[in-house]
């Protein structure tokens, strides 16, 4: 090889990885926000799929006891009485009352859940056994301490056990995924005991599958 | 790690801190103290319960700063009652530990709750329950002690709070010690 050829191999190489360098934090950049926008879509897709619930007119006006922060700053919870259509399907009921709960008070400071948190699905097993999955917001928006994330909690059960008389316990999923915690303190690995004394289906349905599903009752 | 204030400031660093003074506060009554963390290390829930659950007639303190509540004001938590699961071995199970302990936890809970109410105007004077992770896997009298909050804009405010959870503590603990019987083995029930 000449020199002059090489001379030239070499400079071709430099520009190669001068284009490299350059181009590959930007390769990488694109990844990162391909797969961001990915997640978000995938999120979306869940709320398109479950929001809104439905809410029939037709069904019976009855006064819904909700449950958000008393403003007393001791971490306490006051009930609040809303006239809502509410279904006889447990089901579509604690939809209806935990979207209600969501969309939050009318005094935006009492509330106890993030504003930008959705229910994406409610499942209630025969046991009374209740799996309300929510949307990361309810995890990531909440204020991180204790006693936030114990009102946040406390308002869901109470709201449930109030108008949801089936429900036994909760279970609380995050994103479709079982959590330890929800924002770092408060332990969401077991269930919430809500209404001890709820009545539980005959023995026959417990062998079955699930009474309802989130997406099965939208 | 933890709650974030609008000023900046990290629950992670402040309880390093915190810990310290408590550390010393302790020491002072005579304890002997394990830390669960040191600098930025971040063990899980379960290696931090798995070091306190070694040793025997421990108490468990685990200190939290929250990003809402009335700023200097502070709150003791003790786990909601769990329902003991009945074991033939005898051993507590992991994820109830604390069942055995909840009374005792409630008892060191308000001595300390008492002090800090002293100390901190706007504390409550009684014990609050929550499901907080750290605590249920804890074999031992076991307390959270959340301190509002992050949100301040000056951080000193925060510090100037440090001598007086950290004395409630040590007080509280002194004063619980005549009421804590220690079970005999690591892993008995109190």
């Amino acid at each position: 090889m000449t020199p002059r050829w090489r001379y030239w191999l070499l400079g071709a190489l430099f520009l190669a990885v001068a284009i490299a360098a350059i181009y590959l934090p930007i390769l990488r950049r694109n990844i990162r926000q391909a797969a961001k926008l990915q997640q978000r879509s995938e999120e979306q897709a869940r709320r398109e799929l479950t929001q809104p619930t439905v809410i029939n007119p037709s069904d019976p006006r009855v006064k819904a006891k909700l449950f958000w922060a008393s403003g007393a700053d001791d971490g306490t919870l006051s009930a609040v009485s809303v006239e809502l259509p509410l279904s006889n399907d447990p089901v579509l009921r604690a939809k209806q009352v935990l979207n209600t709960l969501l969309a939050g008070p009318v005094d935006t400071e009492l509330r106890t859940v993030p504003p930008d948190a959705a229910l994406l699905a409610f499942y209630l097993l025969p046991d009374g056994t209740a799996i309300a999955d929510f949307s990361e917001a309810l995890a990531t928006s909440i204020p991180s301490g204790i006693q936030s994330e114990q009102m946040a909690v406390d308002s869901i059960a109470k709201t449930l056990e109030a108008n949801v008389p089936k429900v036994r316990r909760l279970k609380i999923l995050i994103h479709g995924q079982e959590v330890e915690t929800l924002a770092g303190h408060l332990d969401l690995s077991q269930a919430f005991l809500v209404n001890a004394n709820a009545a539980i289906a005959p023995r026959a349905a417990m062998t079955g599958a699930p009474v309802s599903t989130g997406a099965g009752s939208n | 790690m933890g709650a974030r204030g609008t000023g900046g400031i990290h629950e992670s660093d402040i309880v390093l801190e915190f810990g310290a003074q408590v550390r010393t506060a302790l020491e002072a009554q005579g304890f002997q103290v394990v830390q669960t963390r040191q600098g930025n290390a971040n063990p899980s829930f379960d290696d931090r319960s798995a070091m306190a659950n070694a040793q025997r007639g421990a108490i468990f303190v685990t200190l939290h700063i929250a990003s809402t509540g009335v700023p200097r004001t502070a709150r003791v938590y003790v786990m909601n009652d769990l329902a003991s699961a009945a074991d033939a071995t005898g051993l507590i199970p992991w994820d109830r530990a604390q069942a055995p302990f909840v009374s005792l936890s409630r008892k060191l809970g308000d001595q300390v709750s008492a002090l800090l109410a002293q100390r901190f105007k706007g504390s409550p004077a009684v014990t609050q329950t929550a499901s907080v992770r750290q605590l249920r896997t804890t074999a031992a009298p076991a307390i959270a002690v959340e301190i509002s909050s992050v949100t301040v804009e000056d951080r000193a405010q925060i510090d100037h709070m440090a001598p007086g959870i950290a004395d409630a503590i040590a007080r509280g603990a002194a004063a619980f010690r005549p009421i804590y019987v220690v079970p005999a083995n690591p892993g008995e029930r109190p």
